[in-house]
């Protein structure tokens, strides 16, 4: 460093040099002003979106109702809400039941068929108040923002997240290929339980 | 809250420049060894360098003629030489402060296995017997001047276990066990931290180690192994009731009910702890309500979420936990 | 003789046996002399007011007999002939869950259990086509199927005393009049808001209706429960975890190995209080014998299958009871698996028989148990006489005579954080729930199995009641050979494997055995198939609608003539992948089953129909 100064030889490398360092110092600063999000811990209220606070399962109201609100859910676009979801859908045992959406004692959440409805409301309802053939309700269990959180990883296990925001591969034994990139699958709301088929 | 026999014991200061086990003692001599060592180095050098820039010129130019050329190889060899030797001394004083640090302590050494989760460290006395198991968190006590063995493991991502009073750190790293022993040779509370960043509330995941003579530490045990009773007071009894309909049983465990949820922390003896929160705030009814009802505003990113307790629940459910010794 | 000669001699005596078959009555169990290579004990038949002969043609319990031999004396239908046998009838039951049932005959009228929704139907053999008799509906709770560890099974009802006997799935045990349909009673016998279920098929003995629990995957306490058969009125409950006044362990109890010995294992041998969540359900098999006088069961695996929260033997799951059926007071126990770590349930059929073991004859009970050996239990003490394997195994290297202690593998067990890979046999073990039979004529038992091994990763396990608590990723495939199901001829005598016929998948049907020598079983593709008994050799196959996981029963019909029947309706825990529409991409689903059952979707559908076959 010594040597190269000396060479280019006096006052005008000196310049040339202390042009480089003050761009390459204002370039950092200009990048640390990208702003972190700003994360509130606490969370969502219960029931519906932030905005909207109604929670409403189907859209068909008696009476005529004004232009469906086709907001998406609160944490559609949150990647950290979903990979706190993909954890707490493991804690809670979520997983005990629905695997890791391939489903065993409850349905499978990775594929098409939505037997109550795959809108995030749909799913926070199912999960709040529990479903006639074994669902059980989380509702006082489990604060509302969790219950988004978990709602919305749920959606993501069928591909129905951006790939940005859809967790990628987990630590854990590789079982399913990962949310990130699994086809998404457009959904189809049966309303047929498989478990319940009574003759 | 804590029992008054162990609140005799006072908190030391925590720093690893106050050692309490022969761990930190070893360690904290070989530091000084090398800070002496290398202040007086440091002091030679700068001498030197005084020496070289203040000494009085021939005035002539400098000439590079032999007579100047052999006292110049001399120095440096000679403080090559020098160096080296220190060196070579300080590698077989570390090597074998690590040695000592590192042996296994033997047969009669107490186990207990600290995993580190964001931000709490769960700590487990294990023993040949099954029932002689316990389960606590963010509070361990010793016996004085019996080795403990520690197993290190984390659920989530990399900690680091360091109590500095009484033994190097350790990093604890998922998917993986490291362990590590001290002996606490004098009674006392020592305070330890995350020293790997784990997230959010790294700064505030502390522990405390309680060093104790052995018979209070015994009886502390057997305190720990016990299941927690069910209250006889009527607001205590109340307070259960709304623990297990709240959510509280989903994350956290209470031997001795339905709760058994390994998510947070164990809370069969809560109120047997010094601290709240891993370390955060003293163990008061005034802190536990207000942590109950809002964590996030102590802890922002804790995972325990806020509370929608009303205000008689949470009176109650806090007069249970207060029973919890 | 020449050789030509002693094939025209064989041929006669074929043909002059098989006219004697079908001109004398049905022969009894006990075969001549030269045939028999260990008897049966001498009474099989329970008390009742049925017709109770041994071989009476009715199939009043499951296993056929107290004994559990699910052997039928009847021989019309013969190796010689079953390649005739046809479909007589069919009937629908309108479920199209996994029907693991056993077809009750009694009195001319058969009786069917479903899975959930437990329908109960009463068919009437003396009528052409066996129309509808009555039809009763339990109606248990929708949400019981939320615990349902393994598909919405239930293996069958017990007949006696004029009623039919069997369980509900949120759990209650019914009682319903044999002629009418009518209910009698109804008890409720576990909270299935806690993860309690019941799928086993109850075994009634000395007026007495056993019932043990399932919940094994739910953080249950396991138990059996005896209720009065007149009145469902409790009459004693065993638990299978705590101390010892719960265990109904007292002065009786001799166990024969050290380590069953000691005050309150049931508590030490477990962390602080886990054994109230510590699983250990009966949802298998009870065998009885009623000279000794001691019922013989097994109890299911510890929870959760995560083992570091539970060191220690975990006492007393995963193991075998004998007990005073009068009162429940164990008289002794064994431990299949200590401190289990792969959901090795202990709860298999047991086959009592006496067989020459040493040149003594023993009483003894013979248990192809799921941890992967064939064992042969002296049924008095306790003592096991042998343990041979009889499947593929990398978890245990046998079992330690002197001590009676499974030798683990100690670089398979599973622990939190660590994937272990090529655990076999898989947590299915070498054999399940489907249950063996065992024929006095050739002195061979005839193994429903399997072949699996998995891969396991052990995670935190949170006990959240009602909720599973299992606490393992698990991923299972096929093991050594490629094929999953195995139908294994065993020698208990020699100890070892006669013949054994390999499946594509899991046989996870019963086998039934005839005087006849047919072997009847049914695969998961949905072929009921008859073998030879004595060589293996495939003599028949049917195709029907959907997989078979069913026990199939031999009856002899109201028209002199015999049928065998059987349910078909894939599911179970194997077919779980089928039965609950499950996506093949997620190998953990239905613990890890999905992942060795990919193709069966391609195989078979859902179903639910009873098929009845007999001779022309």
């Amino acid at each position: 460093m010594c040597s190269h100064y000396r060479e280019n030889g006096g006052a005008a490398g000196q310049r040339g040099s202390a042009a480089k360092h003050l761009s390459v110092l204002l370039i950092v600063l200009a990048l640390s002003g990208c702003k972190r999000e700003e994360r509130d811990f606490h969370g969502l209220p219960a029931g519906g979106t932030i905005t909207n606070p109604k929670v409403r399962e189907v859209p068909f109201v008696a009476g005529g109702s004004v232009p469906a609100d086709s907001r998406p859910g609160p944490y559609e676009e949150n990647a950290y809400a979903v990979s706190q979801g993909k954890t707490l859908y493991n804690q809670f045992n979520c997983s005990g039941c629905h695997f890791q959406g391939g489903g065993g004692i409850g349905p499978p959440l990775m594929d098409a068929d939505w037997i109550y409805g795959s809108r995030p409301e749909n799913i926070y309802e199912t999960i709040a108040e529990g479903r006639p053939n074994g669902m059980p309700s989380f509702g006082r269990k489990i604060v509302p923002d969790q219950i988004w959180q978990i709602a919305a990883y749920v959606r993501s296990m069928s591909g129905l997240l951006r790939k940005d925001v859809a967790p990628g591969r987990d630590d854990a034994m590789q079982v399913r290929p990962q949310e990130q990139s699994t086809q998404k699958a457009k959904p189809v709301q049966s309303g047929i339980p498989k478990s319940a088929e009574l003759p | 809250m804590p029992l008054t026999l162990a609140s005799t014991l006072v908190q030391q200061a925590h720093t690893s420049l106050n050692p309490a086990s022969p761990q930190v003692r070893l360690v904290d001599q070989l530091g000084t060894a090398m800070f002496v060592t290398a202040a007086v180095v440091c002091l030679l050098v700068f001498a030197a360098l005084l020496w070289a820039a203040l000494r009085r010129r021939s005035g002539a130019e400098p000439v590079a003629d032999g007579r100047q050329e052999r006292p110049m190889k001399t120095a440096v060899l000679l403080a090559t030489g020098v160096t080296t030797v220190i060196l070579f001394v300080f590698l077989i004083f570390d090597v074998s402060v690590g040695r000592s640090i590192t042996t296994n302590p033997g047969n009669d050494a107490l186990q207990i296995r600290v995993t580190g989760h964001q931000w709490w460290w769960e700590v487990q006395y294990r023993d040949s017997l099954p029932k002689n198991w316990a389960t606590t968190a963010n509070e361990i006590h010793v016996p004085v001047g019996r080795p403990v063995v520690f197993e290190l493991r984390s659920t989530d991502v990399i900690h680091s276990f360091w109590p500095p009073n009484l033994s190097p750190k350790r990093d604890q790293i998922p998917g993986n066990e490291n362990s590590l022993w001290f002996q606490a040779d004098s009674a006392g509370v020592y305070r330890g931290q995350c020293a790997e960043f784990c997230g959010h509330q790294h700064a505030k995941m502390a522990f405390l180690v309680v060093a104790e003579p052995a018979d209070q530490f015994e009886g502390w045990l057997a305190r720990q192994r016990d299941t927690a009773q069910t209250p006889t007071d009527s607001l205590a009894r109340r307070g259960k009731d709304v623990f297990m309909a709240a959510s509280c049983v989903m994350c956290h465990a209470i031997s001795g009910t339905s709760a058994g949820s390994r998510i947070g922390p164990d809370l069969t003896h809560l109120a047997s702890r010094r601290t709240l929160a891993a370390g955060t705030l003293p163990n008061t009814r005034e802190n536990l309500t207000g942590w109950i009802v809002d964590p996030q505003a102590i802890k922002p990113g804790v995972k325990m979420p806020p509370n929608q307790l009303s205000g008689p629940e949470l009176l109650a459910l806090v007069a249970y936990l207060e029973t919890l010794k | 003789m020449t050789s030509l000669q002693y094939r025209y001699a064989a041929v006669v005596a074929a043909l002059f046996f098989q006219l004697g078959c079908t001109r004398t009555p049905p022969q009894s169990d006990a075969a001549t002399p030269a045939e028999r290579t260990s008897t049966l004990p001498a009474r099989v038949s329970p008390d009742t007011t049925a017709s109770s002969t041994a071989d009476d043609g009715q199939w009043i319990m499951p296993a056929r007999n107290f004994a559990s031999t699910r052997y039928s004396g009847l021989s019309q239908i013969s190796s010689q002939n079953v390649g005739q046998l046809k479909l007589a009838w069919t009937f629908s039951t309108g479920v199209t869950r996994g029907h693991e049932a056993a077809p009750l005959v009694v009195d001319s009228t058969m009786y069917v259990v479903t899975p959930y929704p437990n329908l109960l139907y009463a068919l009437d053999l003396t009528k052409p086509g066996a129309p509808l008799k009555w039809t009763y509906k339990p109606d248990p709770a929708l949400a019981s199927q939320g615990v349902a560890c393994c598909d919405l099974v239930n293996r069958g009802a017990a007949y006696f005393d004029g009623k039919i006997y069997y369980n509900t799935l949120d759990a209650h045990t019914v009682a319903v009049d044999a002629k009418t349909g009518r209910e009698v009673w109804k008890t409720k016998v576990g909270e299935y808001t806690k993860g309690e279920s019941v799928t086993m098929a109850p075994l009634v003995v000395k007026g007495k209706v056993l019932v043990g629990n399932s919940g094994g995957e739910f953080g249950v306490r396991g138990w059996l429960t005896a209720l009065d058969a007149k009145t469902g009125q409790l009459a004693w409950r065993a638990y299978h975890t705590g101390p010892d006044k719960d265990v109904l362990i007292g002065a009786r109890f001799k166990p024969f190995y050290s380590q069953d010995r000691g005050k309150d294992l049931g508590v030490s041998t477990w962390p602080g209080d886990a054994w109230k969540i510590g699983g250990g359900g009966s949802w298998g098999w009870i065998s009885y014998d009623p000279d000794l006088d001691l019922i013989y069961y097994g109890t299911s695996n510890p929870g959760p299958w995560n083992p570091d929260v539970r060191p220690g033997d975990n006492k007393w799951t995963a193991g075998i009871f004998a007990r005073d059926p009068a009162n429940g007071q164990a008289v002794w126990f064994y431990q299949w698996s200590p401190h289990d770590l792969f959901d090795h349930d202990g709860i298999n059929e047991q086959i009592l028989l006496d067989l020459p073991i040493k040149g003594q004859t023993r009483k003894v009970l013979i248990r192809p148990e799921r941890n992967g050996y064939v064992y042969v239990l002296d049924r008095s003490t306790g003592e096991v006489l042998s343990a041979d394997s009889y499947g593929y195994n990398t978890t245990s290297r046998g079992v330690d005579l002197k001590s009676g202690r499974l030798i683990a593998i100690p670089e398979k067990a599973t622990t939190t954080g660590k994937v272990i890979r090529g655990i076999c046999p898989a947590a299915p073990g070498t054999k399940d729930w489907q249950p063996s039979s065992y024929s006095p004529r050739t002195g061979w038992l005839y193994i429903p199995h399997q072949n699996l091994c998995e891969d396991v990763e052990g995670v935190e396990s949170n006990y959240i009641e009602g909720t599973p608590y299992v606490g393992a990723i698990v991923k299972m495939y096929a093991g050594p050979g490629g094929n999953r199901g195995v139908v294994t001829a065993w020698d208990p005598i020699g100890r070892k494997a006669v013949w054994e016929v390999k499946e594509k998948f899991p046989v996870w049907s019963g086998t039934v055995v005839t005087a006849g020598d047919v072997v009847f079983y049914g695969t998961m593709e949905g072929w009921f198939k008859a073998l030879d008994a004595r060589t293996g050799r495939q003599l028949w196959q049917f195709k029907t609608g959907s997989g078979i996981i069913g026990q199939p029963v031999v009856y002899r019909g109201p028209d002199g003539k015999e049928y065998v029947a059987v349910l078909s309706g894939v599911g179970g825990w194997a077919g779980a992948v089928v039965a609950g529409g499950l996506d093949v991409r997620d190998s953990s689903a239905a613990l890890g089953f999905v992942n060795a059952m990919k193709d069966l979707p391609q195989a078979t559908t859902k179903g639910g129909m009873l098929y009845v076959f007999s001779l022309p």
